[in-house]
């Protein structure tokens, strides 16, 4: 039975900077409203898509320095951008796609989050956008 | 507009940056991940003096 173990394969991609190193944690949630059509003479609830509301939640170490994720993030926020999180390096293919949200908002940056004796990480989330699986292009 | 790239996180330095679509330019170039190059056909021509030629007496 095939699984995923993920130890340092995952690309994580912010704005076409790449966030592989700064990244520990990714959730990719690709999702629909849910609309009830039911109607009279229908025996159990059923349910159409409305809008796409697909959302990405990054967990980063945060740091500082030049071209590192504050400076990579502290302009995205409030704007809209696109992100890109593939399970492995490897090239786009069917079985390592490069899922994709184009113009997800980034509402909200923690730009610090210290606790004594720990190293500093946070978690950003992107919210909608156009959904879409790379499986050609590396 | 052209773009190069200036950081390996972006691509390889000295490559042209080509966005995709969505990517917020500004960003990139605020914190120096690319630099604006200009394009062959933006730059300024320097402007034609032409000579005067002398008054005839």
């Amino acid at each position: 039975m095939p699984t995923s173990i993920y130890l340092s394969n995952p690309v994580v991609t912010v704005n076409s900077v790449s966030l592989t190193d700064q990244c520990t944690a990714a959730s990719f949630l690709q999702r629909y409203d849910q609309l009830e059509d039911t109607a009279f003479g229908t025996g159990s609830r059923t349910y159409t898509s409305g809008l796409g509301n697909h959302e990405l939640t990054l967990t980063l170490y945060m740091s500082y320095a030049a071209t590192e994720t504050y400076a990579t993030l502290k302009d995205l926020v409030g704007t809209t951008t696109t992100v890109i999180v593939k399970p492995t390096s490897a090239v786009d293919s069917a079985t390592n796609p490069g899922f994709t949200l184009t113009q997800t908002f980034l509402a909200e940056l923690p730009v610090i989050n210290a606790s004594l004796g720990e190293l500093s990480s946070i978690d950003i989330t992107f919210v909608g956008g156009v959904y879409s699986t790379d499986t050609t292009n590396p | 507009m052209t773009y190069k790239i200036l950081n390996p996180r972006i691509g390889t330095p000295g490559d042209e940056y080509i966005p995709r679509p969505g990517v917020n330019i500004d960003a990139l170039l605020n914190a120096g991940f690319i630099v604006e190059i200009a394009s062959p056909t933006s730059e300024h021509k320097p402007a034609i003096v032409k000579k005067k030629k002398p008054a005839k007496d």
